[in-house]
């Protein structure tokens, strides 16, 4: 991937009304990558995706394109297009016309039209249909079909508004599939907005994470369910959902306590506590993936099970601690029975501290030793 | 580039400002003209120098004006016709709609009357009323119905019922079943259905109907023309002031306003459902 | 619903409905028919359903009757004249008013009014305007020819006549197009619009494109009904040109008009009202039923 920046928002804010959609968004997208705008309903992901199109304009910011300053200018004068979340065939049209639709207004000559439309068909499969009427489509041949007329124009940029929202669980799968390929395969610099976290860690080459308007993180997959930022991000990435215990941090000999109004959990023990020091009577939130805690026969965490469930390729346990409930992986040899006492060990490279009130990510990870 | 948009644009506000005006002028001229005195008639100036109530007061007494006594076409104040426009317009409104509902109802529900005599009440306002003046002439010379209010309600009712019809039944249509299924599993009469739900939710459809048909009513000059002579509705009054005297024009400014005010009050109440109105419900305004 | 109607309902649906078209315009039909057939007019001293038979005789003077052809082929071409006319300038006025700006929905209502006016209130109107020292001469044409213009004869002239009724039709019925495709191409999913810009297209390539195509069943609609209705035209012929000068602008419904109370021609009328009927009942009957099946 290269580090040639396609698309560039500074400071972009926009309002609508009483509410700040997007608020001081800055970020920059690299040519042939796949950036994701990622987070819930109600985020302004889908709005700064449009004010990317030029189908809104921002309040306040600048939205520079290959380096020209575009934030004035209209979607058509942009070099970019975007496929919409319900597609937006054009159902008077045929598949050929619809995709033929861009490089008519190019005013290209009729063997080059239809030279370029057999060629994206080709690519898309979609020869067959090149006669159906657009509003006759199934749903996989009209999401095909909206992506087929972007690429005829040879965007800068394709952008996509959720484009698997409306597809079958089933096809899902390998909707998804299909797009990275094809992406891969064309080298399109490609924004795409989803809700679906793991979607979007599957896909893409980098991901935003926005959250009321602002852009909470922006990082590699790895690095945001790694390394989250924040509690926020912490508990949407990641499925099944971080484990998080509240309390006040304290510290005794090598050992990281958290207090909380019924219990004391020894969360770690045979650490190096130099790091802790600062944080000592604060309230935190520790947090902790399913993954990086173990069944152990000795240790300081002691639970209850609750449930075993079986997923895949390994159980999920849920086990109670007192007042918390977590969830711990474990292979599928071991069997738990319901009111079995555990001890656990949580990988202490993999605790994530936050702070309680501000939910930033004051800690990540412990040193043992 | 820049300066084709600014022609554009300049261009498009322009034609925008020819049609408003030739719009409004017409209007602006005539309220100008019928405030007019005798000798400002031919001038032409968009407003009166000396503005006067003078042709407003000669249509509700032109007995007191000398020159009219020749012309015992318009002798008459202009309340009578007013007030029978008025009664005409009121009654055949009711009748349209209460049938019509009626009819609307059971063509929505139980497809009775069939899609034939559906299709022929959409012919009554298709074919051109003059082919009936003949024979309808005829008809209520025998049947005593002529220079009668009754008989121009009663055929206005006709006339307008296909209206009735197929705006109430668009409306109807947009009620699901299930609400009437519900109510006459809970024992209610259809009567009693059609009473407690269809009505009252089915509102707008007869503000609507009621409201355009009366506008029909109230603006029809063929039938009246040839079935009133003393007794006359204002929009023959309005076309006797033309046809039989050639130049009262203040005068004859002053009836066109008249009988454009309750045409305009009942076209703006329903604006949004004017299309609904004159395309029979199938262009939902 | 139950598949059969209830008896009340079938009888409230039908009866009213049967009453008062048999009795207000089925009869007069049958009338109509059987007028056609004798020879008959009120001079004649003998009571109408008295009259002796004629077998075709009214039909075939219809067929060699110049007024009644002319009038038949000048209200069709008033129809080809003014529904166009009104179509074009609907369209157009509905193009400039696609992006939304203030006090739009002002205009739009300032824009209906002419609609909902008496057609006899317009008549009389444009026969003040097109008098000769009406506004259109005295104001307007003063300014392109001078005075000359006071000398112009709108009702004298026939052509100039035939222009005045197109023009207070046009006046009149424009908003009703206007309006219709308005509203037609407001429906246009957002979406579509947004698709298409997104591709390069600008407002003109999207409402020739986009916009215009989906609403094709509306603008026939609008043009079958406006076109139905504009062959009636009387009104304005009545009042202004009174179908002349001599019998130049005389419009088909007025001509039936005069037969029958001018004239005092009943059975004649009835049988070129017949003949009309025949026509447009073909005509309608092709329009709503391709109509009805769009629907």
């Amino acid at each position: 991937m290269s580090s040639q920046v396609v698309v560039k928002l500074e400071n972009v804010t926009k309002r609508f009304e009483n509410l700040v959609a997007v608020n001081n968004v800055s970020f920059e997208v690299y040519k042939g990558e796949l950036f994701t705008l990622l987070g819930p309903s109600g985020c302004g992901k889908t709005t700064t995706l449009r004010i990317i199109a030029g189908l809104e304009y921002p309040d306040e910011g600048k939205v520079y394109i290959d380096g020209v300053d575009v934030t004035e200018k209209p979607a058509r004068e942009r070099g970019v297009c975007l496929v919409f979340q319900e597609y937006a065939v054009f159902p008077h049209m045929s598949v050929f016309e619809n995709i033929a639709f861009g490089l008519r207004v190019k005013k290209l000559s009729k063997t080059e039209v239809e030279r370029k439309v057999k060629e994206i068909a080709e690519i898309l499969d979609l020869s067959n249909y090149l006669n159906f009427k657009g509003g006759k489509l199934g749903l996989s041949e009209q999401q095909r079909v909206a992506i087929a007329r972007c690429l005829a124009v040879e965007p800068k940029l394709l952008l996509l508004d959720e484009p698997l929202t409306l597809a079958d669980a089933k096809i899902k799968e390998k909707m998804r599939r299909e797009l990275r390929k094809l992406q891969k395969d064309l080298g399109v610099t490609m924004i795409f907005v989803t809700h679906d976290q793991l979607e979007a860690l599957m896909l893409s080459d980098r991901i935003a994470i926005m959250r009321s308007g602002r852009l909470i993180q922006l990082g590699t997959p790895e690095e945001v369910y790694d390394n989250p930022g924040d509690l926020f991000v912490a508990t949407f990435v990641g499925s099944p959902t971080i484990n998080l215990l509240e309390g006040v941090l304290e510290i005794d000999g090598n050992r990281l306590l958290l207090k909380t109004d019924s219990h004391k959990y020894a969360v770690a023990s045979d650490i190096n506590v130099k790091t802790l020091q600062g944080l000592v009577g604060s309230e935190v939130v520790i947090g902790f993936r399913p993954e990086d805690v173990e069944v152990m026969p000795e240790g300081v965490l002691e639970g209850v099970v609750k449930l075993a469930e079986i997923a895949e390729d390994k159980r999920i346990l849920y086990v109670k601690l007192n007042d918390h409930e977590v969830k711990v992986f474990v292979d599928l040899f071991t069997s738990f029975n319901e009111g079995q006492k555990v001890i656990l060990k949580i990988n202490p490279l993999k605790l994530h501290i936050f702070d309680k009130k501000t939910g930033k990510k004051l800690l990540k990870g412990v040193i043992p030793g | 580039m820049v300066v084709k948009n600014i022609l554009t644009r300049v261009l498009a506000w322009l034609i925008l400002l020819i049609i408003v005006t030739w719009t409004l002028i017409p209007v602006i001229w005539i309220i100008s003209l019928s405030f007019k005195p005798y000798a400002e008639w031919r001038t032409p100036s968009l407003f009166p120098k000396n503005p006067t109530l003078d042709n407003y007061i000669i249509l509700f007494s032109p007995q007191s004006v000398s020159i009219f006594i020749a012309y015992t076409a318009i002798i008459e104040p202009i309340t009578g016709p007013l007030i029978r426009s008025i009664a005409v317009s009121i009654l055949a409104t009711v009748i349209a709609v209460i049938i019509g509902f009626f009819t609307a109802y059971g063509a929505s529900r139980y497809n009775t009357p069939g899609p034939f005599t559906l299709f022929f009440t959409l012919l009554t306002r298709m074919l051109p009323p003059a082919t009936f003046v003949t024979p309808i002439m005829i008809y209520f010379t025998t049947l005593r119905l002529l220079d009668n209010v009754l008989g121009l309600i009663l055929l206005y009712s006709a006339t307008t019922l296909t209206y009735a019809v197929w705006i109430l039944k668009g409306f109807i249509d947009a009620i699901p079943v299930e609400w009437e299924e519900a109510a006459l599993m809970e024992g209610a009469t259809p009567f009693q259905v059609l009473l407690k739900v269809v009505i009252p939710i089915a509102r707008p459809g007869f503000v609507v109907s009621g409201l355009f048909i009366f506008l029909m009513s109230w603006t029809e000059l063929l039938f009246a023309l040839v079935l009133t002579s003393v007794n006359v509705t204002l929009p023959v009054q309005i076309s006797k002031y033309v046809t039989a005297v050639g130049a009262l024009w203040g005068v004859q400014a002053a009836i066109a306003l008249l009988g454009s005010l309750i045409p305009l009050v009942i076209g703006y109440l329903i604006q949004k459902h004017l299309i609904t109105g004159f395309t029979f419900g199938l262009v939902r305004g | 619903m139950p598949e059969k109607p209830p008896k009340s309902i079938k009888i409230l649906s039908s009866l009213p409905l049967n009453l008062l078209l048999n009795g207000i315009l089925i009869i007069p039909f049958i009338i109509m028919i059987y007028l056609a057939f004798v020879k008959w007019s009120p001079l004649m001293g003998v009571e109408w359903w008295n009259a002796p038979f004629n077998g075709l005789v009214n039909f075939q003077r219809a067929l060699s009757d110049t007024r009644f052809i002319e009038a038949l082929g000048r209200t069709a071409l008033f129809v080809a004249i003014a529904v166009p006319l009104e179509f074009f300038i609907g369209l157009a006025l509905a193009y400039l008013l696609q992006k939304p700006f203030k006090g739009k929905k002002y205009l739009v209502s300032l824009l209906i009014y002419p609609l909902m006016l008496p057609p006899v209130v317009v008549a009389t109107v444009f026969y003040l305007f097109f008098q000769p020292y009406g506004p259109v001469n005295n104001i307007f044409l003063q300014y392109i020819i001078g005075p000359s213009a006071l000398n112009i004869y709108w009702f004298l002239d026939k052509t100039l006549a035939f222009v005045t009724i197109i023009v207070a039709d046009v006046w009149q019925w424009t908003p009703f197009m206007f309006l219709i495709l308005y509203s037609g191409l407001s429906a246009v999913p957002k979406r579509l619009v947004e698709a298409a810009e997104v591709l390069g297209a600008n407002e003109w390539t999207v409402f020739w494109r986009i916009r215009l195509p989906l609403i094709k069943p509306l603008i026939l609609i609008a043009v079958i009904l406006r076109s139905l209705e504009a062959f009636k035209i009387f009104d304005y012929v009545y009042v202004m040109t009174g179908g002349g000068p001599g019998t130049t602008t005389e419009s088909i419904s007025l001509y039936i008009y005069r037969l029958a109370i001018l004239y005092s021609d009943i059975s004649y009328a009835a049988a070129v009202s017949l003949i009309v009927l025949v026509l447009i009942f073909i005509i309608s009957r092709l329009a709503t039923k391709y109509l009805l099946e769009k629907r």
